[in-house]
């Protein structure tokens, strides 16, 4: 009856390139195709969290404090940097979609209130978008 | 959903003509059931396919995307892109080419290809107004 789900959007902009530091560029460039060489996203996360009514405020979900958070642990850190090379958090993370996804919902977990975060969703262009609802047996990273 | 897994989702677009239209039924009980639909027209659609699974540690991707491209490229986009379906052999058999038709047959098309563990969902849109989803 009093459950809802609330979703925001934010953006940040950043460089990164696929590569595996362990590879040669011709072999990364098999691996990764186009990817491997140096570019960069207008990226947009889409935040998804649970919330129950509060009947005093009329809302389920206190924005101003995801907004906060999203700012702190994520948008901070990320945006107009290089996801490849100038974001100490993400280091040996090779930054497709997906593991944006799984890092950005382990950041963003423990900053939101306990077990409230639903849905993190990575939407790197206007064709490709990379959602991830967590998973119980992975702690932090 | 199932946790743990990440949900990847590509767009395409490919434009085709079709009508409704059923031969056995007299033209006027066609345009009574499908008005407008009778005559041949087209849309841009945009085909969303979302596929989903592990993440692989070597590459950090659930699929390759280009991979992704070269699959619905050959299997969807090469059949369908600037044709009319009324003319392929999958709406040879009297299936009117609706949206909730094409999504079905562009189901079958790719499953065999992708398979029904990684294949989650395709979103078929006929034009901004109208979308159909479709979980095999």
């Amino acid at each position: 009856m009093g459950a809802f789900s609330l979703t925001r959007a934010y953006h940040f902009s950043a460089g990164h390139r696929l590569a595996r530091v362990d590879l040669s560029d011709a072999d990364n460039a098999r691996l990764f195709g186009q990817c491997s060489r140096q570019h960069g996203h207008n990226y947009a996360v889409e935040i998804t969290v649970d919330g129950v009514l509060d009947a005093a405020t009329g809302m389920a979900v206190d924005l101003g404090a995801v907004d906060a958070a999203v700012q702190r642990v994520l948008l901070d850190r990320v945006d107009h940097y290089d996801l490849s090379a100038t974001v100490p958090a993400l280091d040996g993370v090779i930054s497709t979609g997906e593991n944006l996804a799984r890092v950005f919902w382990a950041w963003l977990e423990p900053a939101l209130p306990t077990g409230s975060l639903r849905r993190v969703a990575v939407v790197e262009t206007d064709n490709n978008a990379f959602e991830y609802f967590g998973d119980p047996g992975e702690r932090g990273r | 959903m199932i946790v743990g897994m990440v949900y990847a989702t590509r767009k395409f677009t490919f434009s085709s003509a079709h009508r409704y239209w059923r031969e056995e039924w007299t033209p006027e009980e066609n345009r009574r059931v499908f008005g407008h639909l009778t005559v041949v027209h087209g849309h841009n659609y945009t085909l969303e396919v979302t596929v989903r699974g592990r993440v692989d540690p070597l590459t950090g991707m659930v699929m390759d995307l280009t991979e992704l491209k070269r699959v619905v490229g050959d299997t969807v986009l090469a059949r369908f892109d600037h044709a009319d379906l009324n003319g392929d052999a999958l709406f040879a058999a009297g299936q009117i080419p609706t949206t909730e038709n094409l999504v079905r047959a562009i189901w079958d098309l790719l499953a065999p290809k992708l398979g029904t563990e990684r294949l989650h969902r395709l979103r078929l849109w006929e034009d901004p107004t109208f979308h159909v989803e479709y979980f095999g």
